[in-house]
């Protein structure tokens, strides 16, 4: 695959999409379209025909493209609200444990300190290779057979007993959801359509009777906007790859706060 | 006349246009495609370093987790300060730190794994089972083991640097210390410790070094690893009237323990407990009270009052948290990192033979908790002996330190008759068989 485009800067890889598009035109133009033009030069206003075909086309293709850029945009959304409600179900869990007696309490926290700067230092950039980070997992095993060790003495410690339970089983939860949205990116078979759509876009535009020039200038412009909409796609897809990507940041204000005295 | 002009201007157009086209298609293209080609692909974002991988082997779960995820830690510290400061022959060290769920036999399984994986050295172990489960993978695959804990000595092997102390570096001092005026002049010893290779060697050792001394060994238990009932143990104690105990019990086992013997009413200064495996990690699991007064021997305390271990513990801390603690083995954990590194680039390889020819040429290194050097004979570690007791802010007063670091002797002569090392000059000479309580 080509997960490199992702260690490009946003602009770089923007820049790239648009050249790979207008080149990909201008050469079509230059040395393709004398040959497509053989089909429908004999037929009579062929501007109107093509013009009329690809409106329709047009129609059903930037339909996709708008779906598949939505779709593209609520995966690295809900992945950021899951990283979200992971770091608020992890400091909601850090403050309850922080109330239990010691040594309970200390190793309770210590354990979520760790999980915690596991997932910045090494989990993070990991999930940006599209590896999903197995240490943790580890971690949150440690942290669930110490709370589990702990017996509550009183009707007190028993309320806020139950209460990190429950917060621990919302954070699991949401570890999961984030675990499984390493790989979540849009299936390889949309692309096939996207890539081919736009090839046939461009191929339509060929097909009109102009000027070089106006090819070069009009259908170069649409050749940028079509690179620009897969960049967009792209860019936003693989949420946590690329620069366009969510970030560990809940989790770094979260251990700024377990860290300070 | 225009399509004339049309039919003669249109070549011309075309080709001033395929010209400046084409030189506008190159210079975009070249903007975009160049840093990729001379760059490589990392445009813009930190460029991915060659790594070099490592394992850290320790248990993160069950009962020698309390002790060993510190331990981790520090290695896990020690392996980021390298990185920061530019890696080793320019790659990053990257971890591996697999869960062996304190089981011996997990050791082995997960250190093959990693080296499968390619990792080119191993860092950890505690309890001396799982170091001895782990020799038939590290001698079949050629991999050094660099390991940090105190142990009971009577092994030498050269797929092991051994960063801990030995009995006479830690014990033995500790029985000498017993026995003096300072120490209170106690005649009757009993021996306590966990059911594995480390206690019942140690006490071995112990009871043959205490066979010209005026003390006794009154009694000695074993109970398995993980127990908290030490409640018959500390019965027995009492009935033998012990004037001190040598505690070799590990890991979370010390909380019963303790609170046995507080609940007993052991008072520290009539009959001290003098652990071996209770450091600063422990200690914030036990209570104070139940404590304070007792003492342990180690080769680091997070109380040494030395400018580098203050800069060492605040370091931690900042990265850590503020009120983590460090201890022994967490320090020669760093410290084996760090003379890993040296060996390494004084090798100039990351090949087990040419790190493992660096390191018997002697490396030292000034760690946290003063000099520390590789005894190339023996691949074991030159250490500094403390005693340390217990106070009620769960650090340690340091009341003996030898006034330089020790030479090791894995096989003291009192114990092992016969048993020399030098790796220097034909290795392993064995003398007489020696049969521990089952284990040989």
């Amino acid at each position: 695959m080509l997960y490199w485009v992702y260690d490009l800067t946003t602009t770089n890889f923007a820049i790239l999409m648009i050249a790979v598009f207008v080149v990909f035109y201008w050469l079509g133009a230059i040395f393709l379209r004398p040959f497509l033009r053989q089909f429908i030069k004999s037929t009579r206003a062929a501007n109107d025909v093509v013009g009329y075909i690809l409106s329709c086309f047009c129609v059903f293709y930037g339909l996709l493209l708008g779906l598949i850029a939505v779709t593209a945009y609520q995966n690295g959304s809900d992945t950021a609200a899951n990283v979200t409600r992971e770091a608020a179900a992890l400091s909601a869990l850090y403050e309850d444990v922080s109330r239990y007696p010691d040594p309970y309490g200390q190793n309770l926290t210590w354990l979520l300190r760790d999980y915690t700067r596991y997932t910045i230092k090494y989990a993070w950039p990991l999930q940006q290779r599209g590896i999903v980070p197995a240490e943790g997992t580890i971690r949150a095993q440690a942290f669930q057979e110490k709370l589990l060790d702990f017996q509550p003495q009183n009707p007190a410690e028993e309320i806020l007993h139950a209460e990190a339970l429950r917060q621990f089983n919302n954070f699991l939860e949401a570890r999961r959801m984030r675990l499984f949205s390493v790989n979540t990116c849009i299936p390889a078979v949309m692309w096939y359509v996207v890539i081919l759509g736009a090839v046939l876009t461009m191929v339509m535009v060929w097909l009109f009777d102009m000027k070089l020039l106006g090819h070069m200038l009009l259908g170069g412009m649409l050749a940028a906007y079509l690179g620009t909409m897969i960049f967009l796609i792209a860019a936003m897809d693989n949420p946590f790859r690329g620069e366009v990507s969510v970030s560990a940041e809940p989790f770094e204000a979260l251990y700024k706060h377990m860290v300070s005295e | 006349m225009p399509s004339t002009e049309r039919k003669r201007s249109r070549p011309v157009a075309r080709r001033e246009f395929l010209q400046t086209g084409g030189v506008a298609a190159t210079l975009a293209a070249a903007r975009t495609l160049a840093p990729a080609l001379f760059v490589g692909c990392s445009v813009g974002l930190p460029k991915q370093s060659a790594t070099v991988p490592i394992g850290l082997l320790h248990s993160q779960t069950g009962t020698m987790a309390i002790s060993e995820a510190s331990v981790r830690d520090a290695e896990l510290f020690a392996c980021e300060q390298i990185n920061a400061a530019g890696g080793i022959l320019g790659r990053m060290v990257e971890t591996q730190a697999p869960d062996t769920r304190s089981r011996a036999d997990l050791f082995p399984k997960r250190a093959r794994e990693m080296i499968d994986a390619g990792v080119v050295a191993l860092f950890g172990c505690w309890t001396s089972a799982s170091r001895k489960a782990m020799l038939p993978v590290l001698e079949e695959t050629d991999r050094l083991l660099f390991y940090p804990v105190q142990y009971e000595g009577n092994e030498s092997s050269p797929q092991v640097v051994y960063g801990g102390a030995v009995p006479n570096q830690q014990v033995l001092p500790a029985i000498d210390w017993l026995l003096s005026d300072e120490g209170g002049r106690r005649r009757k010893i009993f021996l306590l410790g966990s059911d594995y290779v480390y206690p019942r060697t140690t006490n071995y050792i112990v009871q043959k070094y205490l066979e010209t001394k005026p003390m006794v060994v009154v009694g000695q238990r074993y109970l398995p690893l993980g127990e908290r009932n030490f409640k018959e143990a500390v019965r027995e104690i009492l009935a033998t009237e012990a004037d001190c105990v040598l505690n070799t019990v590990n890991g979370d086992s010390n909380l019963g323990l303790f609170a046995d013997l507080a609940a007993a009413g052991v008072d520290p200064q009539r009959v001290p407990v003098v652990s071996t495996s209770v450091a600063e990690d422990e200690l914030r699991n036990l209570l104070p009270g139940n404590v304070a007064g007792h003492y342990a021997v180690s080769c680091y305390f997070q109380s040494v009052p030395l400018a580098a271990n203050q800069e060492w513990v605040s370091a931690f801390r900042r990265e850590f948290g503020f009120d983590r603690v460090t201890g022994d083995p967490m320090e020669p954990a760093w410290c084996l990192v760090h003379l890993w590194k040296k060996a390494v680039e004084k090798a100039g390889s990351f090949a087990t033979e040419d790190v493992r020819a660096a390191l018997r040429d002697g490396l030292d290194y000034d760690g946290p908790g003063g000099m520390i050097r590789i005894d190339p004979k023996t691949q074991h570690c030159t250490k500094y002996f403390r005693l340390g007791r217990i106070r009620r802010d769960r650090q340690f007063d340091i009341v003996r330190e030898s006034a330089a670091p020790l030479a090791p002797e894995p096989y003291p002569q009192v114990a092992f008759p016969g048993w020399k090392c030098d790796w220097t000059q034909g290795g392993l000479v064995r003398g007489e068989e020696v049969r521990i309580d089952g284990n040989i």
